[in-house]
């Protein structure tokens, strides 16, 4: 299992040479996988261009714990229009590489690459920016309790500066897109967990990121809402969007067959395209 | 634009949200500008009675009762010769009591018991106040003045000249400042820690809504924003006590002060008046800006 996971790994960085990528970290990865026998996937997704998102020998160390660093020389790509599953136990690593991607934190070495941008190098000012280009979903919603549906959405947009008309013309329609179109003025506490974690969708989505981050998506959620909330979620990667899911929820990630990563004490182990949840994590 | 108008809505609900916090700033920042702003009209008066005595500068040199009539004249004319100076008059013991009886109660005049204890003096005019401890020198010197003074055995105390008065009142005035320096960094360092306190608490309650701005790529300045607007707000609201506070004196309690004591000269332009108050408005400002930064710096990541 684990020597077929290497080999997938390698495959998928050999197609990235192949993209035509410029940089010579490509190349050098190109002359690698020559090196090595390759298993070729005949079945790829089909909209792969440059990757949005690059980790190159990513470790992450927290001062409180220097023996154990939470992510541990990972290295991997991710394409544009992806839909793909971050697995792993609790402390496996997941949270670290999503805080990662958002710069909420720096990596203590190795570079990750978000639309061509280093974001260790990435000025603080910058940070925001960066931000309104990647939707984040949560486990617990993270609604503002005194704010409607409508609002809630809204604020997204009136804190990035748009202005009235956008607000206004965008919201409704996003609202419609998640089925929340009759529940404009409802206060979060009036709806159902499915219907909050929509509301919080939707405001991930309504500034059009093309990156869209879910930790633990349905994680309060049971299995029927659950899978309402992954249907909209493929949808929504329909559109362009790249999507990636954080997630422990075994039967999910079996029944979606998607790219599936895998993390273990910090160590990428295992990165598998049309993967299951997996018996090594 | 619409975001300035955001802050402001946003930094009035922090206002009603912490309400006796608020206040708390408001006071504080109201009291530091207020003893400020005392100080700086103080300070306005003292400089104007300095230049009002030093404009009147004159020398006058009290001679003893006995002095002949000779030496008076003689060392009036020497004096009349000295550089800086316009004139020379002489004053007798009956004109100086007259004088005197013009300011004092009756009830002094009734118990001199028909003594006249004031000496009689040469008064000298000068032409240039600057030259008033040179020529006073040379008065000094004088060996007739120094025969016919009214106290010979000192004969600097026989002379009295504005320059004593100017002395005296920057005297008072280094102390004045020294006390006022003290206690407007006193007031101002809790003015600080109030605001720092009333934006340390809004930034507490608007900590989910600073997650979410944080998470969907609010800019900093975004988030910033409202608290300084609220800093801002308080101190604002401050100064504009304070301006009143003081303007409410300038109205009713310094003219009742004014003429209770005549001979000082307590007039401020409004001119200053105005500039003071700028000058207020100004550093509730800087205040309010400083305490809600040193607050977001600690407790608001962005």
């Amino acid at each position: 299992m684990t020597n077929d996971a290497s080999t997938n790994g390698l495959a998928r960085t050999g197609r990235h040479g192949r993209a035509g990528a410029h940089s010579r970290r490509a190349q050098m990865t190109t002359q690698l996988s020559q090196a090595l026998p390759t298993l070729e996937v005949d079945e790829m997704p089909s909209q792969l261009g440059s990757p949005v998102i690059t980790f190159d020998h990513v470790t992450k160390v927290y001062p409180a714990q220097p023996n154990k660093p939470a992510l541990n020389d990972v290295s991997l790509q991710i394409y544009a229009g992806e839909f793909l599953f971050l697995v792993g136990h609790s402390g496996s690593g997941k949270s670290t590489f999503i805080r990662l991607l958002t710069r909420e934190i720096k990596p203590t070495s190795g570079k990750i690459y978000v639309a061509d941008e280093d974001l260790s190098a990435m000025k603080n000012w910058r940070v925001p920016y960066l931000r309104r280009n990647i939707g984040c979903v949560f486990q617990d919603f993270k609604l503002l309790p005194n704010k409607t549906v409508y609002e809630n959405v809204a604020f997204a947009l009136q804190v990035i500066g748009k202005n009235k008309h956008v607000i206004k013309t965008q919201v409704p329609e996003v609202l419609r897109l998640v089925g929340l179109a009759d529940k404009l003025n409802k206060y979060p506490d009036q709806l159902s967990g499915g219907e909050q974690q929509r509301v919080s969708i939707a405001r991930a989505i309504v500034n059009r990121p093309p990156l869209l981050i879910c930790d633990e998506p349905t994680g309060n959620l049971d299995p029927q809402t659950s899978r309402g909330i992954m249907d909209l979620l493929e949808r929504i990667n329909r559109t362009g969007t790249t999507v990636l899911i954080a997630t422990h929820d075994r039967e999910m990630v079996d029944n979606m067959r998607r790219r599936v990563i895998a993390l273990d004490r910090g160590r990428l182990m295992r990165d598998q395209d049309r993967g299951v949840y997996g018996s090594d994590v | 634009m619409s975001s300035l108008g955001y802050f402001f809505k946003e930094s009035l609900q922090g206002f009603t949200r912490n309400l006796s916090t608020a206040l708390g700033s408001i006071v504080t920042i109201f009291l530091s500008l207020m003893i400020i702003g005392v100080f700086m009209v103080g300070a306005v008066m003292i400089d104007s009675m300095v230049s009002s005595v030093e404009d009147e500068v004159s020398i006058t040199a009290y001679v003893a009762d006995d002095a002949d009539q000779a030496s008076i004249d003689a060392l009036s004319a020497t004096i009349a010769g000295y550089e800086g100076v316009a004139s020379v008059g002489f004053t007798t013991k009956d004109e100086a009591l007259e004088a005197f009886s013009q300011t004092a109660s009756s009830d002094i005049l009734e118990s001199l018991d028909g003594v006249n204890p004031l000496p009689a003096s040469i008064d000298v005019e000068l032409s240039d106040p600057q030259l008033v401890e040179q020529i006073a020198a040379q008065i000094e010197a004088n060996e007739t003045f120094r025969a016919i003074c009214d106290n010979p055995a000192d004969p600097a105390e026989s002379l009295k000249y504005g320059q004593e008065t100017v002395g005296k009142l920057f005297q008072l005035t280094k102390y004045v400042r020294y006390i006022a320096v003290a206690l407007i960094g006193l007031l101002v360092f809790i003015a600080l820690v109030f605001i720092n306190n009333t934006i340390r608490l809004a930034i507490m309650a608007r900590r989910k809504e600073i997650a979410i701005m944080r998470l969907v790529g609010a800019s900093n300045g975004f988030i910033r924003g409202p608290f300084l607007m609220e800093g801002a707000l308080h101190a604002i609201l401050g100064a504009g006590l304070a301006v009143g506070a003081l303007q409410l004196m300038r109205m009713y309690a310094i003219p009742r002060v004014a003429s209770a004591l005549p001979f000082l000269a307590f007039d401020v332009s409004g001119t200053a008046y105005l500039m003071i108050y700028g000058i207020l408005v100004g550093a509730g400002l800087v205040l309010g800006l400083l305490g809600s930064a040193f607050a977001m710096r600690r407790y608001l990541k962005v």
